[in-house]
């Protein structure tokens, strides 16, 4: 056993696979510890490109200090004082009768607009006066709002002096537009975008192949196992048994299992169908050819010497099953699993690419990832190749990295192959 | 016709009977077995907010007996089958009262004349680059095997996309969807006609990658395993060229090839049905992603149990064809 | 001295293995035929008698490769052609074979008329379809096969129909040297009476001039051909005419291999049963001395050290030993 296992190591093809498997595993597994995001928790609106993204708000302040730019100022109230926003102040102003003239809107008076209005509001006047058109307590608190915006100080520049004493020059900066990313308290790196739903789409493919995975793996776990026991039933048992089962065993090999998925997951209803459905599904439908190749293994191996051996000795099925069918044929019962499991997460892909997939509000997989990008037109109108190209690639790799291991293992247990 | 051949062809005959009876029992109950009734939700879907409990069962009892649901279980199945050999299938649940055969009938003949070609062509392709990885076996070996196997590791559907967005979306050198230009109205003339063309090629040639990829790998072991074969040594120290012999390989090794395509057929239709889908090519698969889409049951069983009897003939055929051509099986077989 | 049709002169052939070792599993052969003679090769499996078989042709490709040596047939020496010359003007019509397993040596899919079309083509020679379909119905008549054979594929042949038709197609271009490896081994009594008989009947009549038959049964070759050779690790270890080898080995190998098969024969009747003990060495690194000392139960100190040559003792007779006939004469005659 150790060493077989020390052989199947030694296959640079297996080692390979392994180690790309493990990688992906490791991510699935590690991830999580560093990006606490919530997969399906939606950062925007609509695929936004890979990158590092920077709230529009309050992209100066900062936990440690302030950096105050005053063109970046004007950007800012730009953006979050719009000329909506000045003209409800002026309103007010002219409301409480205050002198407006010589004040408008534009960015040059905006500073003379903030001092009149920083001069003459106050909420508990407001609220006293109930001035006309803001009688309101929703128009005041839409004051309220509008002041607590302002209220940070903007009317600072920023200067640098340089030299000491007589010979001091004092610089103001006023290109600065730019702050450094790291000093920004509210941006996120998305490195591969985000999907449709805005959602980052690396948090979200990393959690879809942790489910991906777990599903190929139920899947191939229970269609090995059915596969396993209906061969060695019909192997090993024969007569009658092994007609019956191999009767359906035919039946399954022609009719194509994807049709049967197709039936069944249709007429299921998206609602559900959980992952642990979808995964069990795909295993009771896909272990034919597990129970083919076994049978006809233990066919071979029924009336070896050691079998007979032990049928002598009065050893009882299960035993004669555990200790003298199960070992030989167990390196060939791994090799299907690990193609079982490949073929397992490629079936739920393929079904989710046609709609049939996993209750798409529950929890993200590479098929519904697949789909949501065909649906909302990734490749074609988008061009947001963040949103599938990295899906695919996922998915090559495992498969790869499981074909690899399988060969591998295909070269050590069976040598002939191997010149 | 031999005694054995006789034997041989009534067994195979049997059992495409049985396969057959099988797939038309298993597309009828499989659905009915699953929780969930789907007039509940076509009556949910078409019903005024504000209509009373006895005016939703009043619909729920008329949509029942249009769709034949009010009888019992043998009565359905006579109902499903009688549908299906008059070549109805029944009335569709999305578009009623129209004909399931009227909203998949032009699509049987998209996807056949898609998919079987493609089919063939990949085989062809799979078997000949198969053939070639083993007979260049210590270069394929070396450049290109770690190669091929990612490559082959790229789902059907991956490659469609890739196709997709390379020659379509970013080249734009075929078109994006569809089988024709949809300003176009079908008819046998030449603009139609090369429309048609060049929107085959993309749909086509994903089908293609998606079949090479498994025969290639099959065929491959298959002809090492006959390069090695005592025949091979034997023709070679009695001076046989090497064309010759490795003509005789191929052929050794392609025939069981034959076996090989009726087995994996099935799943080779699964990725193409998938792959339509992608280009939105008319096909049985496009309208089974509508028909999936809307919830209408009789379209989805309709496409299926067709999908399956196509792969049940498919299948059947190939296995007469290899017991003719292969002389090994006809030893094994017909005596 | 009647012409010779196989002169072969220190051939060694090397196998290179995955790991790139050299292994020369024939190692300094030299053997001689006469026109009209026939050689039996005896050995135990892996002791190089297939792996020599294989080097007389000429005719390599990996992992076999030729290392030095000649090998001259009917006074053409075909070492050093280029191989496209070798396949069409040695193989099949100059040196021929007989494979191992000859069960499976047909093409499963080819009938067997059009193999033999393949193989007149495959050596150039101005035949039509119809001239070489009647040459072979000629020949297979010759020899006592079935016609209609022709028009069938290997797998409807029985087991002993399809080595018979084998060796016909092999023989079909009338070979100077044919190289049967193990042709019998196979087959049940019968068959090999049938398949031995067919192969006397061919030297008989000329269609093969002359003809080396390897096998692991050394008293087999008593009835078949004129001279045995054995050979252990690579290397002969000793020639001599049939009779000779069989009632009087040498080499304490010889007598071993000759003693390890009961065969009904008469003479060898009463002979005890005692394989030899042990198994070949590694050719990988080959033993300092000589080969068999490991093995042998006669062997000194000495043996294990000292390079060995083959012995010529007149009259065809080779044998490589460190100790002298008379030595060996005399402990066989003492242990009997």
């Amino acid at each position: 056993m150790k060493n077989t296992l020390k052989n199947v190591f030694h296959s640079p093809r297996f080692l390979v696979g392994f180690i790309i498997f493990m990688c992906i595993l490791l991510t699935v597994l590690i991830y999580p510890y560093f990006v606490h995001r919530d997969p399906l928790q939606g950062l925007g609106k609509g695929f936004l490109a890979p990158g590092t993204y920077v709230s529009v708000y309050d992209t100066n302040n900062t936990g440690t200090y302030r950096v105050e730019l005053p063109e970046a100022n004007d950007n800012r109230l730009e953006s979050s004082v719009p000329v909506k926003d000045r003209q409800t102040m002026l309103d007010y102003l002219k409301a409480k009768g205050t002198d407006i003239s010589g004040l408008d809107t534009s960015n040059e008076r905006f500073h003379e607009l903030i001092e009149v209005w920083k001069a003459n509001y106050d909420e508990a006047d407001a609220k006293k006066n109930k001035y006309e058109g803001f009688a309101t307590q929703a128009k005041r608190n839409e004051l309220r709002r509008l002041n607590n915006r302002l209220s940070s100080d903007v009317s600072a520049t920023m200067t640098v002096t340089k030299g000491e004493g007589e010979s001091a020059t004092t610089e103001t900066i006023s290109t600065s537009n730019y702050v450094k990313v790291d000093e920004v308290a509210n941006a996120v790196t998305l490195p591969l975008g985000t999907d449709n739903f805005g959602r980052d789409t690396l948090t979200e493919l990393v959690k879809a192949t942790g489910i991906s995975l777990l599903v190929g793996l139920l899947a191939g776990s229970i269609a090995t196992f059915i596969g396993l026991a209906v061969g060695l039933l019909a192997g090993y048992v024969g007569g009658v048994v092994d007609d019956v089962l191999m009767f359906i065993a035919n039946i399954f090999t022609v009719i194509p299992g994807f049709v049967l998925l197709i039936l069944i997951y249709s007429a299921l209803g998206a609602e559900s169908r959980s992952i642990t459905t979808c995964a069990v599904i795909i295993g009771i439908t896909s272990w034919v050819w597990t129970a083919r190749s076994v049978r006809s293994q233990v066919i071979s191996l029924r009336n070896r010497d050691h079998v007979n051996l032990s049928k002598l000795s009065g050893h009882s099925l299960v035993r004669i099953v555990v200790t003298d069918i199960l070992p030989y044929i167990m390196s060939y019962v791994v090799m299907a699993f690990i193609l079982q499991v490949s073929s397992g997460i490629l079936a739920e892909a393929q079904l989710s690419m046609l709609s049939l997939g996993p209750n798409p509000n529950e929890l993200p997989t590479l098929g519904l990832m697949m789909n949501w990008a065909k649906l909302f037109g990734a490749y074609t109108s988008s061009n947001a190749w963040w949103a599938y190209f990295p899906v695919i690639l996922v998915i090559a790799l495992i498969s790869f990295s499981l074909n690899l291991m399988n060969t591998g293992l295909d070269q050590v247990f069976n040598p002939t192959l191997r010149d | 016709m031999t005694k054995g051949m006789r034997k041989y062809f009534k067994k195979k005959i049997f059992w495409f009977i049985i396969t057959f009876i099988a797939a038309v029992v298993l597309n009828f109950i499989l659905p009915r077995l699953m929780p969930g009734d789907p007039v509940n939700s076509i009556v949910g879907k078409n019903i005024s907010p504000g209509a009373t409990p006895e005016q939703v069962q009043e619909q729920i009892t008329y949509y029942k007996h249009q769709f034949g649901l009010d009888k019992n279980i043998f009565g359905q199945f006579w109902d499903f089958v009688k549908n299906a050999f008059n070549g109805t299938f029944g009335v569709s649940y999305s578009q009623y009262p129209r004909l399931v055969s009227d909203i998949i009938g032009s699509s049987i003949w998209w996807t056949v004349a898609l998919q079987l070609p493609a089919i063939l062509v990949g085989w062809l392709l799979g078997n000949l680059l198969g053939a070639l990885a083993a007979y260049k076996r210590s270069f394929y070996d070396k450049a290109l095997m770690p190669l091929t196997l990612f490559f082959s590791a790229i789902p059907a559907f991956g490659a469609s996309v890739i196709l997709l967005v390379i020659f379509a979306v970013t080249l734009g050198w075929a078109p994006v969807n569809g089988a024709f230009d949809p300003g176009m109205i079908p008819g046998f003339n030449w603009k139609f006609i090369s429309s048609v063309i060049a929107h085959y090629q993309l749909p086509f040639w994903s089908i293609v990658l998606i079949s090479i990829g498994g025969q290639a790998v099959g065929m491959r072991s298959m002809s090492i395993y006959e390069l090695n074969a005592d025949y091979v040594k034997y023709a070679r120290f009695l001076g046989i060229k090497d064309k010759k012999i490795v003509r005789y390989v191929f052929r050794n090794a392609m025939l069981p090839q034959v076996t090989g395509l009726a087995m994996s057929i099935g799943s080779m239709v699964g990725g193409a049905l998938v792959a339509e889908t992608i280009f939105s090519y008319p096909g049985l698969g496009m309208s089974m992603y509508a028909a999936i889409n809307s919830s209408d049951y009789p379209v989805i069983s309709a496409c299926t149990l067709i999908i399956t009897i196509m792969v049940l003939i498919a299948s059947f055929l190939l296995d007469i064809i290899y017991a003719f051509i292969d002389p090994r099986v006809k030893a094994a077989q017909f005596d | 001295m009647a012409k010779l049709m196989l002169d072969v002169r220190q051939l060694t052939t090397k196998y290179i293995t995955r790991t790139g070792e050299d292994v020369y599993s024939v190692d300094h052969v030299s053997l001689t035929i006469e026109e009209g003679k026939s050689l039996g090769i005896a050995g135990e499996s892996g002791c190089g008698k297939s792996t020599l078989a294989l080097s007389l042709m000429g005719y390599y490709f990996p992992p076999l490769h030729y290392t030095s040596g000649d090998i001259i047939v009917d006074g053409k020496n075909i070492t050093g052609m280029d191989p496209d010359t070798i396949r069409k003007t040695v193989l099949g019509s100059d040196v021929a074979y007989i494979p191992q397993a000859a069960m499976n040596a047909l093409n499963p899919t080819r009938k067997v008329g059009k193999f033999i079309e393949d193989v007149i083509h495959a050596h150039e020679l101005p035949m039509d379809k119809k001239q070489i379909r009647e040459m072979a119905e000629q020949r297979f008549a010759l020899l006592g096969l079935p016609v209609d054979a022709l028009d069938k594929h290997s797998v409807e042949l029985s087991g002993g129909m399809r080595q018979r038709v084998v060796i016909a197609v092999s023989t079909i271009l009338n070979p100077k040297v044919l190289i049967a490896d193990e042709p019998s081994s196979a087959l049940d009594v019968t068959s090999q009476k049938m398949v031995i008989k067919m192969m006397k009947d061919m030297m008989a009549k000329g269609l093969v001039k002359s003809m080396i038959f390897i096998t692991h049964e050394l008293p087999l070759l008593y009835n078949v051909t004129d001279d045995i050779m054995v050979m252990y690790a690579g290397q002969i270890v000793e020639r001599g005419t049939a009779k000779e080898m069989v009632f009087d080995p040498i080499h304490p190998y010889s007598r071993g291999l000759m003693r390890s098969i009961l065969v009904p024969e008469e003479g060898t009747r009463d002979v005890k049963l005692t394989a030899i003990p042990g198994t070949p060495p590694n050719l990988k690194h080959p033993p300092q001395g000589c080969r068999f000392a490991e093995r042998c139960r006669y062997a000194t100190e000495a043996c294990k050290f000292n390079q060995m040559p083959l012995l010529d003792i007149g009259g065809g007779r080779f044998y490589r030993c460190g100790h002298s006939v008379e030595h060996l004469r005399e402990v066989y005659e003492g242990e009997d």
